[in-house]
């Protein structure tokens, strides 16, 4: 089955260090929760998996390749980075269009990743036209249209109304249940304690926690609690402590 | 070319699926004829009295306001790419930036110069028919070249905006860049003594020789393409220095 393997990876932005000798695998069979305060060095780890990004030093491989060395890589990794990633003036058919082409995926597989994504009906609208959820359905029909083993999504419930985050939650549980990877970050705990088998959780582009939800939250009363007490020393931005205690 | 051919269906399939593209595209046609068929069709015959004139250049004077449109043409198709962040998913559907970028650029160049060439023989035909009796024919000395060269000038004109665009990652920008050197810098000092010689040497200046019979200044009708091509190449290799080394 297929890894994302991770390797001392390093990713600097002049004297700032996004990601700090990162090492983690995220195996296949079971959702995995990608956690971090903003800034942590998730959408970075994300980018350089891509092949997007170059990492200073390390590597991550898929399947045990660099994901450049596929040849139709949306047929081995499907991705969604930011929700809005579609030219303004294409339909939502038109833009999964091009995607399938590129990799030689069937152009059926695009009225099917449609209909799964419930963007049928708005299938020949415009991208323009479309609100945040819906252009977050449209980020996951184009990572689903490879049928690819490997699905990581950055923030996917972003703006999603209701019936969209069960939808999701639902639809991520079966691709892991079919032996397939996958990598959701998040910052929605409660989502995140619902969905979740597995938890990696980043600081400051390091290797906080790799353990399954259970172990994580451990004798903390809630997924939160114990995110708070692991990350408090971490963040980025630390707020001003009251003087109430 | 096997290997280009899925990412040649997926560029085509991008270019027609944004109406401005096409806009952009039909306009360079329709600018350059039109603006051609005006004006001889008004002060063309009077013009053709006098001494100095020639016809086959001057079947090409629409072409100073519709080349504009082959500029915008490259630009939009390549920055488009960068509004909205839609240039992380093609490269990740395409991880190999040199197949990604060969790709666009070959639909760019192939999807403009058939248009190219429908503008050149469009406005030389057109141009001649309104002239009457002082028309000439595809058979005079330089006319078949010069609606040729039209084609292939607007052609590689929009590669050359497209290798821009991808350096400047802005529609704006590569505008404000293009804009000034085709419209203003080029016609304002062709004729200043001095810097006439080097601005012959401007792209557009370089590669629109092609549509003079006798061409004037230091370049020839095809050395004259040539330089233009060798800018081509140059604003080509940038593009690709800047999408292969740059995060995305």
């Amino acid at each position: 089955m297929t890894s994302i393997d991770i390797r001392e990876l390093t990713k600097a932005y002049g004297p700032v260090r996004a990601l700090d000798r990162l090492t983690v695998t995220v195996r296949p069979g079971r959702v995995t929760g990608f956690l971090g305060p903003n800034g942590a060095g998730k959408s970075t780890t994300l980018r350089v998996v891509l092949g997007l990004d170059r990492p200073t030093s390390g590597a991550a491989l898929v399947d045990g390749r660099p994901y450049a060395s596929f040849a139709e890589p949306l047929r081995h990794v499907g991705a969604v980075l930011d929700a809005a990633a579609a030219h303004p003036a294409r339909t939502a058919r038109d833009h999964l269009l091009t995607l399938a082409l590129s990799n030689r995926i069937p152009v059926r597989r695009v009225e099917e990743v449609l209909e799964e994504t419930g963007l049928a009906a708005a299938a020949r609208r415009r991208v323009r036209t479309f609100s945040l959820g819906m252009r977050q359905r449209l980020g996951l029909a184009a990572a689903l249209l490879g049928d690819p083993p490997v699905l990581m999504l950055d923030e996917p419930t972003n703006g999603l109304d209701p019936e969209g985050i069960v939808h999701l939650r639902r639809l991520t549980r079966r691709l892991a249940d079919e032996g397939r990877t996958v990598l959701i970050s998040s910052h929605l705990m409660t989502e995140m304690a619902q969905t979740a088998d597995h938890l990696v959780v980043l600081g400051r582009g390091r290797l906080l926690a790799d353990a399954p939800l259970k172990d994580f939250i451990g004798k903390h009363a809630s997924l939160e609690d114990a995110y708070f007490s692991l990350t408090d020393s971490s963040a980025e931005f630390t707020h001003q402590e009251g003087t109430s205690s | 070319m096997t290997v280009l051919a899925p990412v040649l269906r997926s560029e085509w399939a991008k270019i027609r699926s944004v109406r401005s593209l096409l806009v952009a595209l039909s306009a360079a046609f329709v600018a350059t004829v039109g603006v051609t068929v005006l004006v001889h069709a008004t002060v063309g015959r009077s013009e053709a009295d006098n001494a100095d004139f020639e016809p086959v250049h001057s079947s090409y004077f629409g072409l100073n306001f519709g080349h504009i449109a082959a500029v915008c043409f490259g630009v939009m198709a390549v920055a488009g790419e960068y509004t909205g962040g839609g240039i992380r998913l093609s490269l990740a559907a395409v991880p190999r930036r040199g197949a990604f970028w060969a790709g666009k650029l070959l639909v760019l160049g192939a999807v403009a110069l058939p248009v190219g060439l429908a503008t050149g023989f469009g406005c030389f035909l057109g141009a001649q028919a309104l002239l009457g009796e002082y028309g000439v024919g595809l058979g005079t000395p330089g006319a078949l070249q010069s609606a040729v060269g039209c084609g292939v000038y607007l052609a590689l004109l929009t590669v050359f905006s497209a290798g821009v665009a991808a350096v400047v990652r802005s529609q704006v920008g590569a505008l404000s860049v293009l804009t000034p050197v085709v419209f203003l810098i080029s016609p304002v000092f062709a004729g200043v003594s001095g810097i006439g010689d080097v601005v012959a040497f401007l792209p557009d200046r370089a590669g629109q020789q092609i549509l003079h019979p006798v061409p004037e200044g230091p370049l020839g009708a095809w050395s004259g393409m040539g330089v233009m091509a060798l800018w081509t190449a140059l604003a080509a290799a940038a593009g690709w220095w800047s999408l292969s080394r740059r995060d995305a």
